[in-house]
């Protein structure tokens, strides 16, 4: 244990909020008929920091691992070697310091948006009074005031979208980890939600780790860029975003460095040969991600 | 988005309209015996119908028999739902594999007609009340199981995923998550095991019995008395009707939150 706490102190940055280390993580698959079983590496030698307060973004093409690596962080899935430290704290399950948002919103259709929001309250054994008054609150700030008592099934996907948020802020997490969470909805409604994020973020200042397949989003919401290449999923390289910020839809993305940076994370994508090596999938990485998909 | 549920005020004619079919039947009903001849003789009016139903009351009888047979049928109802329920959330839940090996079997017994079985029953269990409640038991066990069983394994991972990421406990997820995810699947087997456990049980209680309802009607058969006939198969159709009316209301507050019920 101790020798596993020093090279945790020597490797991280004092502000690391989440450290990940030497994670690997590899599945066995089962024989086919066309192939006999082997092993397939999901995940190869990840090492990340996250500072407290950062955006950061995990993209990468599908089967790189990226969801995967957002599990591993959430506790729901235990890598097959290496660690994660959050705040110095080896990870060893799902908690309520880390709130997760998913792509398919995963709301409880029996409870109303209100009971959805105060679900992690429960949880953690709020009591009945302070629970109404720290749902109104957050249903307040993705701005659905007014929904409270509707059911999942009366909203609109991106409404869907903002309880799920409200629901793994209310809990007060520091680290908020979200898993594609606007793959499943219009363009517009998309961008709206993305300046929204931006802006709960800087009110609530959490630490937040996002995935996505979209160069677009990536470079638009991150403090930095983590690349992420498939067969091995491995992570290829981390671009920092300097775009000044707050930053909104309207007057980043027409700027001269958006356009840069995005085409900087699309480079690293695409000049990436994949090995053959253990491949599921060996369709060139350029093929499963499109560069120009939100333009 | 919806709007919302439309208050409908309480009197309007289109909803008199949608129910003038009931009173045209009744008419219709009233009229026919009228035409003489074997119509007259084989089919008894409401009017008569309902005299004799209020006769039978009066006499004592007609609440003891519907007594008899609601008892039945829920003792037997009740003793299936607890028996299929909490197997079907540990096949359907925790022991899939089993559920792979055990599902022909289930589905094979499953089919078994009651009424071939009722014999059996009545040589295992005696002619009492035993064999009707084996009865009963039998043929709500398997929609009840099956649609628990489905319903356990159509719950969406991610909601379950959701919870756990919050650190919730297996007792909590199972109360808070799994129970209620499931809800919909128990209450479809439900309310099918009690539709067929209603009708199975009239029709055993005329194979077999000496009090309830189906007694009742095979007793007015056997003795042709047509009104008796009626009467009991009339306080039949309302009691399926009540059955029915129940459930729904169930419905309404279980699962009003879904996207297709009428709440």
């Amino acid at each position: 244990m101790g020798t596993v706490a020093d090279n945790y102190k020597d490797a991280a940055s004092a502000d690391a909020k989440i450290v990940v280390r030497d994670i690997n993580w590899v599945f066995h698959l089962k024989r086919t008929r066309t192939e006999p079983a082997r092993d397939f590496i999901a995940l190869e030698d990840i090492n990340l920091e996250v500072k407290k307060g950062e955006f950061l973004v995990l993209v990468g093409p599908s089967g790189c691992g990226k969801s995967t690596l957002l599990d591993i962080l959430a506790g729901l899935a235990h890598p097959t070697s290496g660690a994660v430290y959050i705040d110095g704290k080896q990870v060893s399950g799902p908690a309520l310091d880390r709130g997760i948002v998913l792509q398919g919103y995963a709301l409880f259709p029996w409870r109303t948006v209100r009971q959805n929001v105060e679900f992690g309250l429960e949880i953690k054994k709020v009591p009945k009074g302070e629970r109404k008054a720290i749902s109104d609150r957050f249903i307040k700030l993705v701005g659905l005031d007014g929904f409270a008592d509707r059911f999942p099934h009366e909203l609109s996907g991106g409404m869907k979208q903002r309880v799920a948020i409200a629901r793994a802020l209310a809990y007060d997490p520091d680290i908020l980890l979200m898993d594609e969470p606007f793959a499943a909805v219009d363009a517009q409604t998309r961008e709206n939600l993305q300046d929204e994020l931006l802006r709960i973020w800087e009110e609530t200042k959490k630490t937040i780790v996002f995935v996505t397949h979209s160069i677009e989003e990536a470079a638009f919401l991150g403090d930095r860029v983590a690349v992420l290449t498939a067969n091995p999923g491995t992570l290829r390289e981390i671009v920092k975003i300097d775009l000044p910020r707050p930053r909104t839809n309207s007057d980043i993305r027409s700027s001269a460095e958006f356009g840069w940076v995005r085409h900087k994370i699309w480079e690293l994508l695409q000049n990436h040969q994949p090995e053959v090596r253990g491949a599921i999938d060996s369709r060139p990485v350029a093929d499963a991600i499109s560069p120009s998909a939100e333009l | 988005m919806s709007t919302g549920t439309t208050q409908s005020p309480f009197f309007s004619w289109s909803r008199w309209l949608d129910r003038s079919s009931v009173l045209l039947f009744f008419i219709i009903w009233e009229l026919l015996p009228k035409a003489g001849g074997l119509l007259e003789t084989f089919i008894a009016p409401p009017s008569l119908v309902f005299k004799t139903l209020w006769e039978t009351y009066q006499a004592g009888e007609l609440l003891g028999h519907v007594g008899v047979s609601l008892g039945r049928a829920v003792s037997g109802f009740i003793a299936a739902a607890l028996v299929a329920i909490p197997s079907g959330f540990i096949l359907g839940g925790s022991f899939r594999t089993i559920e792979r090996l055990v599902s022909p079997v289930l589905r094979f017994l499953g089919q078994l007609n009651p009424f071939s079985l009722f014999p059996l029953f009545i040589m295992f269990l005696g002619i009492g009340e035993l064999s009707k409640g084996a009865m009963i038991f039998w043929v709500c066990i398997w929609p009840i199981l099956f649609n628990t069983i489905n319903g356990v394994k159509e719950i969406d991972p991610l909601l379950i995923k959701s919870a756990r990421s919050m650190g919730t406990g297996i007792v909590t997820l199972f109360f808070k998550v799994i129970l209620p995810a499931a809800t919909p699947g128990i209450f479809h087997g439900l309310k099918m095991g009690s539709g067929t456990a209603f009708f199975m049980l009239i029709a055993a209680e005329m194979i077999g019995a000496s009090r309830g309802l189906g007694w009742l009607v095979w007793n007015a058969q056997t003795n042709f008395q047509i009104p008796q006939l009626f009467a009991a198969t009339v306080t039949i159709s309302i009691l399926g009707l009540a059955l029915n009316g129940v459930f729904s209301l169930l419905e309404k507050a279980l699962l009003g939150w879904r996207q297709n019920s009428h709440a």
